[in-house]
């Protein structure tokens, strides 16, 4: 490993496990979790896996669900993200139930983030009515009522 | 709360843990939010401005030091003090999220 990729993990081992910490803390992860130590692991309040409706998705969830519940985090979710149809919600569901895995929330497919990246805005900022932003403050919901 | 968001590429893990960092501090939580990937784009969920970003200083080598344990063996611990790197190392973007980006790391020295 080499001593940029040490200090990182270093970095966020320390931040997380400051007990004394107020701070909301959001960690966006590679799926390789190269950066999650399994002391780190363990002060994670959970750990959310993104998943598509689709084979390569689900199965990159998986493989980091498992990888993420090995460094010790307690609670390994999943979040369904652009979700269409019935089908895909079908998809997403028995493969989190196949796989033991919480699904916490349902993101549906919503044309405006494409616009909304075009237009160089983000999100929240260009479609805050948006299907996509609602979902995402009903998952904060969900998140914040669960710790 | 303290999570981390993982999944394959373009399944929206950065849309969605931008949006969810200012979703929460727009209801008065204090979000600090780490850009943790190779390819950094979390400003741009966040509405950090590109130029912000850009001036967010690379984080420093030496926070890891080699020890020598009691035992005769050596490990690697964590020697910064965390608070300062967090506020040189960061800038503060819209709805005051925190943003930290991992990526942006000094490689320079000994590997």
């Amino acid at each position: 490993m080499c001593g940029a990729h040490a200090a990182v993990r270093g970095l966020i081992g320390e931040i997380v496990s400051r007990g004394d910490d107020e701070r909301d803390i959001i960690v966006d992860m590679e799926a390789g979790l190269e950066h999650l130590s399994r002391g780190t692991g363990k002060h994670l309040s959970a750990f959310v896996a993104t998943i598509e409706p689709y084979y390569r998705s689900m199965e990159v969830a998986g493989r980091v669900a498992a990888l993420a519940a090995e460094l010790g985090v307690g609670e390994v979710w999943a979040v369904a993200n652009k979700v269409r149809d019935a089908g895909d919600r079908k998809a997403i569901e028995d493969f989190c139930d196949a796989h033991s895995l919480r699904l916490v929330g349902e993101i549906p497919y919503d044309p405006s983030l494409i616009q909304a990246e075009r237009e160089g805005k983000t999100p929240l900022d260009y479609s805050p009515n948006g299907p996509a932003v609602k979902a995402i403050e009903k998952l904060g919901e969900t998140l914040v009522g669960a710790f | 709360m303290r999570i981390a968001i993982a999944g394959k590429g373009g399944t929206g893990k950065t849309t969605i843990s931008g949006t969810l960092a200012r979703v929460l501090a727009r209801q008065g939580h204090k979000v600090l939010a780490i850009d943790a990937d190779t390819t950094p784009n979390l400003a741009v969920i966040l509405g950090v401005p590109p130029s912000t970003a850009e001036e967010i200083m690379a984080l420093p080598r030496n926070m890891m030091e080699r020890q020598t344990q009691p035992d005769g063996s050596s490990k690697t611990v964590f020697v910064a003090d965390s608070e300062k790197v967090i506020s040189q190392h960061s800038a503060v973007g819209p709805d005051g999220v925190r943003l930290l980006v991992m990526g942006k790391v000094n490689h320079g020295g000994a590997g």
